[in-house]
């Protein structure tokens, strides 16, 4: 039997563009935050798990190394984990391996990404892609998405207009956030009248590039009553990986990510949950491009599948919606550096905790759903927490 | 707002040049598309599938038990995109365009540049062909892009 985990605390730091911290230096910021919230020291942390997507974004090969001594993590046992954008939440879930196996009772998760010291965030992209078939046509992640976007929007009938609702509403969140990089009031008329990248995603339906760090610490079910008397567990989890092969695979359609959904089936199953819209209370969903965020409320049951649009139409997903999503802003509106997509998991724990400050929803908050998503049309990691 | 205090930094840059091999599938799929203008795929002998890019081995039944196959240069648009930045990120006045296209007799297909056609011409689902290299070369770009089929 797995040993229970639970989060017993997060730490937090603003998201911006050119920070002036070292990626050492962003580390041990959140990871000193994340010990003082959890009212740990260093040399209770008995393992690090380090997260973060592409090295090439930050100029430094095998950057975990970097982490070490700001992580808490020095002569310790530490591991760096890496699923490209998924990596924010297929990292708290290798933490959550190292604790419920019974190896370790307390293990801190950072994840951190530096993007904005690179010449261009896009072409590093280009050189995620396949060397001989790819590459050479000059793929980027913009163009990447309206290949996925138009197929998605065609596919169940959904508009620009329902993405651009989506950006209004995690931007808006982010006003509230005192992390975020990029809080704005804006109208769906602004988003849409925005540069068009690549049809059908526009500049305001697109998360910025970023600097940050995320850290949180999970607890054993044998140390954590010491540490919490209300404990936020980690209910479930699931991950899905597809062929990077897209042309070739056997679910060609990219409009639906059977890859979420079947992480999503896991995670759930998992936790005993049956009917998602009904027994999770809150979700903070990967939101790079808006229609993201519409995709994966699909895969994670947060509405029918084909139903993203009729679900921000009708202000079901809205801080003070039925079935919030993202009211700490999302990527959209805190800000997009990779690997610290951990942070959704994070505002997951701060709404169960009724610690998210002013971007706390008017609504009890027991289970709540993150997940995150990269690659080539590929990776999705689920985890589901929440009070027993 | 403040304005911020500009960041000290230290500059370098990575350069560093490789020659990736091709494979054994790669290896046969371009020397077929430089000296015959023929675009191949494999066939798996359990499932039948017709991988385009060809591999040696199916994903799926994990067998290498593939035959080679060649494929029309004709098919399906699954999807399109079109661009108005460059691949690093650069403003564009008019727009690139990419394409994913199922290839006909296979089950796989290659994504490549669209051209002789603007957005509007362009639908979901319709027929594409390949404009082949005049001198090719043994690499994707011996494949200058697809357009729509004309009759």
């Amino acid at each position: 039997m797995p040993k229970k985990v639970a989060i017993v605390g997060v730490g937090m730091q603003k998201f911006e563009f050119c920070k002036n911290e070292t990626v050492e230096e962003m580390i041990f910021d959140v990871t000193r935050n994340a010990l003082e919230n959890s009212r740990l020291s260093k040399d209770d942390i008995d393992a690090v798990v380090f997260g973060s997507a592409v090295d090439a974004f930050c100029g430094i090969h095998n950057s975990d190394k970097v982490a070490i001594d700001a992580s808490a993590g020095l002569l310790k046992p530490t591991m760096r984990n890496s699923t490209s954008g998924s990596t924010a939440i297929s990292t708290p879930i290798l933490g959550y391996t190292h604790v419920a196996s019974g190896l370790y009772d307390l293990v801190l998760v950072v994840c951190f990404e530096k993007m904005s010291e690179n010449e261009s965030a896009q072409a590093v992209f280009n050189t995620v892609y396949d060397e001989a078939f790819v590459r050479p046509i000059g793929l980027n992640v913009p163009i990447q998405c309206s290949l996925e976007a138009r197929e998605y929007l065609n596919r169940y009938g959904l508009t620009e207009r329902q993405m651009a609702k989506v950006s209004v509403k995690n931007r808006g969140n982010a006003l509230s956030n005192p992390y975020a990089q990029l809080p704005m009031k804006l109208t769906v008329d602004d988003v849409l009248a925005s540069p068009c990248l690549s049809w059908p995603v526009k500049l305001m339906d697109t998360a910025p590039v970023t600097d940050g760090a995320r850290a949180l610490i999970l607890a054993s079910e044998d140390v954590v009553r010491e540490l919490d008397d209300d404990p936020v567990w980690v209910k479930g989890v699931g991950r899905g990986a597809d062929s990077v092969w897209f042309m070739g695979r056997s679910n060609k359609a990219l409009g639906r990510l059977d890859y979420a959904y079947l992480a999503a089936e896991q995670a759930y199953e998992m936790a005993g949950i049956r009917n998602p819209m009904a027994d999770i209370d809150y979700a903070e969903v990967y939101d790079p491009f808006t229609y993201k965020e519409m995709q994966h409320c699909e895969a994670l049951g947060l509405c029918p599948e084909g139903g993203a649009g009729r679900m921000i139409d009708e202000g079901i997903s809205l801080k003070e919606g039925d079935l919030p999503v993202n009211a700490s802003g999302g990527l959209q509106g805190e800000g997009n550096p990779i690997g610290a997509g951990m942070s959704r998991l994070c505002w997951c724990y701060l709404q169960v905790k009724g610690q998210a400050g002013a971007c706390q929803v008017p609504k009890d908050v027991n289970t709540a759903v993150a997940n995150g998503w990269g690659g080539m049309y590929q990776y999705n990691a689920v985890m589901v927490i929440g009070r027993d | 707002m403040a304005k911020k205090k500009p960041v000290m930094t230290v500059d370098g840059e990575i350069q560093i040049s490789y020659k990736w091999s091709l494979g054994k599938a790669g290896e046969r799929f371009f020397t077929e598309l430089r000296d015959n203008k023929k675009i191949m795929g494999t066939r798996c002998r359990q499932c039948g599938r017709i991988l385009v890019p060809p591999r040696i081995f199916c994903e799926e039944c994990f067998v290498e038990d593939m035959e080679w196959v060649e494929v029309k240069p004709q098919g399906t648009l699954l999807t399109f995109g079109d661009s108005y930045f460059s691949t690093d990120g650069k403003r564009l006045k008019e727009p690139w365009m990419l394409g994913i296209v199922r290839l006909e007799g296979s089950n796989g297909g290659l994504i490549h540049f669209i051209g002789e056609s603007s957005p509007e011409d362009l639908k979901i689902g319709m027929r594409m062909e390949a404009v082949f290299k005049k001198k090719p070369e043994g690499n994707i770009m011996d494949i200058l892009y697809f357009r729509p089929l004309k009759d």
